[in-house]
């Protein structure tokens, strides 16, 4: 198949995996590939190198003393459990004072479920999901259209505990949620998988069939199943879009993560997943990412830093109170930075034209509360990382916005999705644009 | 003569206050609901408020139904203006503030109602029907499936992505979305199945026919269309498959393509075959086997007493006991059990053998009421129980005899039923601690069905710290739960309830005493001393009471089982859970007669869990579609 010298100019990802193998690898971006039947391998389109939006998240709240820069502005110090993001001072902003006012209305639930609802969508927990879109889905809807996989959700801790409010951090829709891949040679096969040209084919007429079979039953219910098969409908097009026979160079270029690894491991398959994310942005099979680390209210264990006696939520609540039991959170919480700051790193590292990936990035780091031990809902502090659209770094600033002006100012003054609008939004943060 | 009835009928209506405008997004915001709605703890009471999505018809409806709570003599001092303003003793306390604007509006509201005749309010009772809703497969019922379709049996939805609990089940169909992710896993599901189905041979036994043969397609696809969909095959769908089969007769590509077809996927039949469908998937968690699509295509399923011959065959069936294991696991959520984590230094013995000790026992209870027919309301009475060493050794009675065998507690003991298992004790408990306000929480939405609304927004849910100086038992620090007004008014529903049970610890053995682990602030100067906290021994008064049930004073796990055991609204709950597991979805107003029906029959029958099934079964939603037929 000959190949069009503007592949030639080829994007390299470089850096060492998990597994300390200097992956060097050059791919050409995926947009063009995509586009008409799937199967042809049709590069060459030129196109402006597009912006990715990754929305992040663990669970439970944060220690504000060891977590929240006591100076604004440039000059802050950088607070014990924000260690790890010494490298790239000058690559982020803490944004403090954020108030996440849809957590507070009245509405069903204990405290983490209104506040996780109100921090994914800025919209009151239902009783069963969200309220409505997450902030990545109704950016995903403008942005991620032209790529493989309109967004991607990744997701680390392995944890089968929970309700859908808490397990899940990106919503299509109020009370749809849309679980995370969590298994990275399963999320390997999703993004690399080899796929022949014949396989594609006869894929795709087992899709067809499906949806014109779909189509018909449609016309035969009501409106709330009808709806149903709807969606069901829509996700079948999706994974239709992404039915897609890979170029060579994709096949070979990562490394396939182990079947049998020991799933509560938790960093390694964390920085596993976020290697696989950086490539899945690289080749932009997508352009929308959500990465949930540890769920809302998780209960993850952390042998690694030698707490074991109880699990995080509980290490919340508990005797964090007394000194010992706030170091405990302060370790846990500085871990959370730590794979969020790996993340960032990777993304660093691999160059993007004349500049890196990060520089067309704009990452959101996110937990459902403020001070973990009092469920807090204002005050929220947050982490913005990479620079999309000319945002400001190097900041630690103080606002008093809302969650929901936030996110309103990232969709539309970084990621340039013009979206009208979003709750409890009203108006810019000048403070970060 | 009309522009005349006109000018007068005017400034009347115009003086008629707005209630779906004025007074019911008031009664909203005071959060009347949370209580007063069909399963709240309120239910009881005189006022239930109508479904969140009802429709201004409804919203009308209920309006007028307030005429009930009005005094026509005296429309101020109605239970509708004194309750909510606690002018009256009023559990939920102050709900409107005396003397607002929101409290005239209702007033206003009153003295309308107090103006209209009552005749004319009695035929305004709730108009909804019965509501039928598309389910899928959950991820057990797609393994059943397709082992039962191909012989596969390595369980490929153990790996889709999990299912959400809603109304206390994972089966309910307004949980069951699919998301690009678990299409995709529905698509990848089906391409190893099919292919693995070549491999075996298990797919060359279900072609019918010489391939070459004209209309050997056809008939592949006909037959084995019907079993995959469980009913038969539409025109359009025939078609399909066939273009997809080819003259190269590619089987492997129709099967892929049937295993992620809504046909397959969905419960998507009609008229008998809905029947066998349900009955089938219901009782044994699989299709429906040859003697029951047999008795769909001859449309044998029409009547309640061919169903429940069906039933009553299917439940002699082994399989029946496996499937109804699931309901047991959700209702009891040994989910929780099994996700349980103890503090080692307080429960050296806590382990994965232990908790599939105590989910084991609870089954075995469950297990022997159901299907030896024994009366079910033992459950939460049995003074016996099914353990083994483990469990003899957590709850101090002598080793059974041999594993799991049924073994009587000494008599006059605290422990009894269920409220006394393990399971159920740790399920409600924190590491290191028992959580009243869990197993009170507990009690009330799996054995009383009533739902207790959450904390108030931006209310602190933090608890006093215990403090060497001054240590402190549960019921101490749970004591600012009911001495703050704005916890006090749900609390006091749950908390009382598990306070009757702290003489059992986090994961169900017998104590005297509270023993209570506490971490001392560390000293600056003697650091790392005595790092690991102390534990102080606390007496416990288990002085207890299920608040809105007459009677219920308690002080152990036996005495509180006896009273569930003899409260309708927990008998009821029994025939709602199982109503709600069956049908996939929650109750409506539309069902209430249908669930009274079955509950005569449970009752009648000495509470024999059987005759439940039966009874729902054979109800009209359950079967709508094939009763609807006949």
């Amino acid at each position: 198949m000959p190949i069009d010298t503007r592949i030639a100019r080829r994007t390299f990802l470089r850096g060492a995996g998990v597994a300390g193998a200097l992956i060097r690898i050059g791919l050409p971006p995926l947009e063009a590939m995509f586009n008409t039947s799937g199967t042809a391998y049709a590069a060459g389109v030129s196109k402006a190198i597009p912006k990715r939006f990754v929305f992040w998240f663990n669970g439970n709240g944060i220690p504000e003393k060891y977590w929240v820069p006591r100076e604004t502005g440039a000059d802050y110090a950088l607070p014990s459990c924000l260690q790890p993001l010494a490298p790239y001072r000058e690559d982020v902003h803490i944004v403090t004072g954020l108030d996440s006012a849809a957590a507070r209305l009245p509405g069903p639930g204990n405290s983490h479920y209104p506040s996780m609802s109100a921090v994914v969508s800025c919209k009151t927990y239902t009783g069963r999901g969200a309220g409505g879109p997450s902030i990545d889905q109704v950016i995903a809807q403008k942005i991620g259209g032209d790529a493989r996989f309109r967004s991607l959700q990744l997701g680390v801790c392995q944890e089968s505990f929970g309700e859908s409010i808490q397990r899940n951090l990106s919503w299509a829709d109020r009370d749809r949620p849309l679980p995370p891949e969590m298994i990275p040679h399963r999320l390997f096969d999703r993004l690399f998988g080899v796929k022949e040209p014949a396989w594609v084919s006869r894929q795709k007429s087992i899709l067809d069939a499906v949806k014109d079979q779909t189509q018909a039953l449609q016309g035969q219910l009501g409106v709330n199943d009808r709806r149903k098969l709807d969606e069901y409908l829509q996700s079948v097009r999706e994974l239709e879009t992404s039915i897609a026979t890979l170029p060579p160079e994709y096949r070979n270029a990562v490394e396939r993560p182990a079947e049998a690894m020991d799933l509560r491991d938790y960093p390694r398959i964390a920085k596993l997943q976020s290697d696989l994310l950086v490539h899945a942005l690289a080749s932009q099979q997508t352009h929308v990412a959500s990465y949930m680390l540890t769920k809302c209210q998780g209960l993850t264990r952390f042998p690694w830093l030698g707490h074991t006696a109880q699990r995080h939520h509980e290490y919340t609540h508990g005797d964090v109170e007394t000194p010992r039991g706030m170091r405990t959170l302060r370790d846990i919480c500085r871990w959370h930075v730590e794979e969020f700051a790996y993340l960032v790193g990777r993304l660093k590292a691999t160059s993007e034209g004349d500049k890196t990936l990060l520089d067309n990035t704009a990452l959101v780091m996110m937990h459902e509360h403020a001070e973990a031990n009092a469920h807090k809902n204002n005050n929220l502090a947050l982490i913005l990382a990479g620079n999309a659209g000319g945002w400001k770094t190097g900041l630690h600033t103080r606002t008093t916005g809302t969650l929901g002006d936030l996110y309103l100012t990232v969709a539309n003054e970084v990621m340039g999705a013009q979206v009208k609008a979003f709750p409890t939004a009203e108006r810019t943060l000048s403070e970060i644009v | 003569m009309i522009k005349l009835n006109l000018l007068f009928a005017l400034p009347l209506a115009a003086q008629i206050p707005d209630f779906a405008a004025r007074v019911y997004p008031l009664l909203e915001k005071a959060q009347c609901r949370a209580c007063h709605n069909e399963n709240g703890v309120a239910s009881a009471s005189r006022l239930t408020f109508p479904s969140e999505a009802a429709s201004a018809d409804e919203v009308r409806q209920f309006g007028l139904s307030l005429r009930r709570l009005v005094n026509a003599a005296k429309p101020a001092d109605s239970l509708l203006m004194l309750k909510p303003t606690n002018r009256v003793s009023h559990p939920g306390g102050e709900r409107l503030k005396q003397g607002s604007s929101d409290e005239a509006a209702l007033r206003e509201w009153a003295i309308h109602l107090a103006s209209l005749p009552e005749n004319r309010l009695m035929a305004a009772g709730p108009s909804q029907k019965l509501s039928v809703v598309l389910r899928r497969l959950t991820h057990s019922q797609y393994n059943n499936t397709v082992a039962d379709l191909l012989g596969d049996r390595t369980r490929p939805a153990n790996r889709f992505p999990a299912e959400d609990f809603v109304h206390g089940f994972t089966n309910q169909a307004e949980g069951q979305n699919i998301s690009p992710l678990m299409a995709e896993d529905y698509a990848r599901a089906a391409a190893k199945l099919a292919k693995d189905a070549v491999r075996s041979g298990a797919l060359a036994k279900l072609i019918p026919c010489e391939v070459k043969l004209p209309g050997c397609g056809a008939q592949f696809v006909r037959t084995f269309g019907a079993r995959a969909f469980r009913r038969p095959l539409t025109e359009r769908e025939t078609a399909s498959f066939e273009k997809l089969l080819g003259p190269e007769f590619n089987a492997q590509t129709v099967v892929e393509a049937m295993l992620q077809s809504p046909g397959f996927l969905f419960h998507t039949g009609t008229g008998t075959y809905t029947a066998a469908s349900r009955l089938s998937y219901l009782l044994w968690d699989t299709a429906p086997d040859d003697s029951l699509r047999e008795a769909a295509a001859k449309g044998q399923l029409t009547t309640p007493a061919q169903i429940e011959q069906q039933a009553r065959r299917l439940m002699r069936d082994g399989r029946a006991r496996l499937a109804l294991n699931q309901f047991l696991v959700e209702w009891l959520r040994f989910d929780r059990v099994r996700g349980a984590l103890r503090e080692r230094r307080l429960f050296p013995e806590f382990g994965t053998e232990l908790v599939h000790s105590m989910i084991e026992e609870t089954t075995r209870l469950f297990q022997f009421l159901v299907w030896e027919d024994k009366p079910f309301l033992e459950f939460f009475t049995a003074d016996y129980s099914f353990l083994n060493t483990a469990l003899a050794q957590v709850y101090g009675v002598p080793a059974p005899e041999s594993e799991f065998a049924l073994t009587r507690f000494p008599a006059g003991g605290k422990r009894a039923g269920v409220l006394g298992h393990a399971s159920f004790l740790t399920l409600t408990s924190k590491p290191s601690e028992t959580a009243p306000t869990e197993r009170g929480l507990f009690v009330r939405e799996h054995f009383l069905c009533q739902i207790v609304p959450p904390p108030p927004p931006g209310v602190s849910t933090t608890l006093p710290v215990m403090a060497e100086e001054k240590p402190m038992t549960n019921r101490e620090r749970l004591a600012v739960h009911l001495s703050n007004a704005s916890c006090a008014s749900c609390h006091r529903l749950v908390d009382p309830i598990g306070f009757g049970f702290e003489q059992f610890d986090a994961i169900g053995r017998y104590r005297e005493k509270q023993i209570a682990l506490i971490f001392p602030p560390v000293d600056a100067k003697r650091k790392n001393v005595r790092r690991d906290g102390i534990t102080v021994e606390l007496d416990v008064d288990t002085k207890a009471t299920i608040l809105g049930v007459p009677n219920s004073d308690f002080s152990s796990p036996a005495e509180a089982g006896r009273i569930l055991a003899g409260t309708p609204a927990c008998q009821r709950c029994i025939v709602k859970q199982f109503f709600r597991y069956a049908l996939g979805r929650a109750e409506t107003e539309a069902d209430r007669p249908h669930l009274d029906e079955a509950y005569e029959r449970f009752a009648k029958s000495g509470f024999r869990f059987r005759e439940l099934m039966l009874a729902i079964v054979t109800s009209r939603p359950f079967l709508e579609e094939a009763l609807h037929a006949n």
